[in-house]
């Protein structure tokens, strides 16, 4: 177990789906060679098929305290990658600038399309990095122990000099957020932005959100935004919760009206979007997180105060980052075990 | 300019006699055939590989202050990926792209023997070795090619950061590959392995023999 665990909450009522996150995170990290097909950040529209493709039904993290690891997604699985063709278009007289070949996948392929219920659409933007997980399967699976989780913040990494390439971590996360590098023959993935993490700076997906929608903190440092949103309000949970691998990152649920026609009803009793599918998601607790969200925004309605929403707002990096310099140890005033 | 390139690779063979697997030299070795078996799933999920390769030929020859050995076995498929050469740039000009797969595996081979002489009749264990009898892996791979590595057991393999001189040639659905080791003490138990690359072999999944002493 780590000494701290450092963990990001993600307010989905705030994500816009304008991948500022995704590029920030591309050219910080994944802009060298062989890496062209990874995004340790993308932006992926639910419902919808994901990134890679549906990755969150071909397998992957514990089952009965088991690995149960999946297939390796192939290339088509990603998506193509290209490259504009300046160098021709711009200075050789050329007119193709897009691919010729027709994309049949791409990272957010679905974007927009969403789903219906009785007429009425509805989609939300999910935004997927590591989770570093608390119990990571990738951890589990490497017979060469060549990843790790940090002792001082709980973050999980590959050791580059210690990995083959064997692919167990890919096969084992339920997320498919470890990927292959075929060039360096290296898994690779994200790395919360550790440098910056540790001289205190937010992670560079969530520093770039036009929406402010990302908290980064520490789960165990009770004046952290991210340790409210999660264990006291109780408004954030992780993804895919029956994976058995704990995830540090957690998603406030995407809290649509409810249908057109059911103005000032409760989301619960005509919800636009199926309940089900939340629950395929976050597990079933999300109804109670929907249920307290509506409370919260009903007091604020009543003119009351809520912390919750005003958390929510983020109006600026202090609410929203609690990020204690790194010294040989991290020291949170107040802090107890997550 | 291909063929002057052909021709030069050739006279380098040539001249390095046991180290071109279709070199005249081994002719005159008789080769030995050792039976491979396959390691267990690592998952339950699993199912157990089928033995596509059941054996590989094993010739050593010693020449110049060298052991060579050759190694041939059956293959159907050729997994082997010619690999742009990555550096890490992240200032250059255009980035070299990921070639074509995140889910393929090369074909590779392996001699693993006792770092220190064997006392007595007991080698060390199949499982690369262990704490009391290290063992020394000369290990060729179809897309990366040679690199020595250590081993004290199981899950302590690393590379040493040197290679060897090996060659390869796939012919009529057959691996062959030679490589130069350094002068072997007679009577050194040789152990082999075999990496199918279209059986998602890697690590520990492979087939492999038991220790085999050479005449």
């Amino acid at each position: 177990m780590p000494e701290h665990q450092i963990s990001m909450v993600l307010d989905l009522n705030k994500c816009l789906g304008c991948q500022t996150c995704t590029m920030a995170c591309k050219k910080l990290w994944t802009d060298g060679d062989g890496m062209d097909y990874m995004y340790w950040n993308n932006v992926e529209t639910r419902p919808g098929q994901g990134y890679p493709r549906n990755w969150d039904k071909i397998g992957g993290g514990f089952e009965d305290g088991k690995l149960r690891p999946s297939e390796i997604p192939g290339k088509e699985d990603y998506g193509q990658t290209f490259e504009y063709n300046y160098a021709e278009r711009l200075f050789q007289g050329g007119l193709q600038t897009m691919p010729r070949e027709e994309p049949r996948n791409t990272p957010n392929w679905d974007e927009d399309v969403g789903a219906l219920t009785l007429g009425e659409n509805y989609y939300f933007y999910l935004p997927r990095i590591c989770n570093h997980c608390t119990n990571p399967a990738c951890l589990e699976a490497c017979p060469r122990k060549a990843l790790y989780k940090r002792a001082e913040d709980g973050i999980v990494l590959v050791d580059q000099d210690r990995c083959e390439g064997y692919r167990y971590c890919v096969r084992a996360c339920p997320y498919k957020k470890v990927y292959f590098n075929e060039l360096l023959g290296k898994a690779q993935k994200c790395i919360f932005c550790y440098p910056r993490i540790e001289k205190s700076e937010a992670t560079a997906c969530a520093k770039q959100c036009p929406g402010r929608l990302r908290f980064i903190g520490f789960l165990d440092d009770p004046n952290s935004a991210v340790h409210k949103l999660v264990h006291v309000h109780r408004v954030a949970l992780g993804l895919f919760p029956e994976k058995g691998t704990e995830p540090n990152v957690f998603y406030v649920p995407p809290f649509n009206p409810p249908r057109a026609g059911s103005y000032g009803k409760s989301v619960l009793e005509d919800s636009r979007m199926p309940m089900d599918y939340l629950k395929y998601l976050f597990g079933d607790e999300v109804v109670d997180v929907i249920r307290r969200l509506e409370g919260e925004l009903r007091r604020a309605q009543n003119g009351g105060t809520s912390e919750v929403l005003q958390l929510l707002i983020g109006r600026d990096d202090g609410v929203r980052y609690q990020i204690p310099k790194h010294g040989k140890l991290i020291q949170i005033p107040g802090a107890r075990k997550a | 300019m291909r063929r002057l390139g052909l021709i030069l690779i050739c006279s380098a063979a040539f001249a390095q006699g046991p180290l071109d697997p279709a070199d005249a030299a081994w002719k005159s070795v008789a080769p030995v055939t050792l039976a491979l078996y396959r390691t267990p799933p690592l998952y339950s999920t699993d199912t157990a590989a089928p033995l596509e390769i059941p054996s590989v030929q094993l010739q050593v020859l010693r020449s110049a202050g060298s052991t060579f050995v050759r190694l041939e076995w059956a293959d159907k498929s050729r997994d082997s990926t010619t690999l742009p050469k990555a550096e890490r740039a992240w200032q250059s000009e255009r980035l070299v792209t990921q070639s074509e797969a995140t889910g393929r595996f090369s074909d590779a081979c392996a001699v693993m023997m006792p770092t220190k002489p064997v006392t007595g009749d007991v080698n060390p264990s199949l499982q690369m070795g262990d704490a009391g009898h290290p063992v020394r892996i000369y290990f060729w791979d179809s897309s990366r090619g040679a690199a020595l590595m250590e081993a004290t057991g199981r899950e302590t393999t690393k590379r040493t950061g040197q290679t060897f001189p090996a060659q390869s040639q796939y012919a009529a659905g057959k691996w062959a590959v030679a490589m130069q080791l350094p002068d072997l003490p007679q009577g050194t138990p040789l152990a082999l392995a075999v990496w199918n690359g279209s059986q998602q072999d890697r690590d520990g999944r492979k087939y492999f023999t038991i220790w085999h002493q050479p005449r």
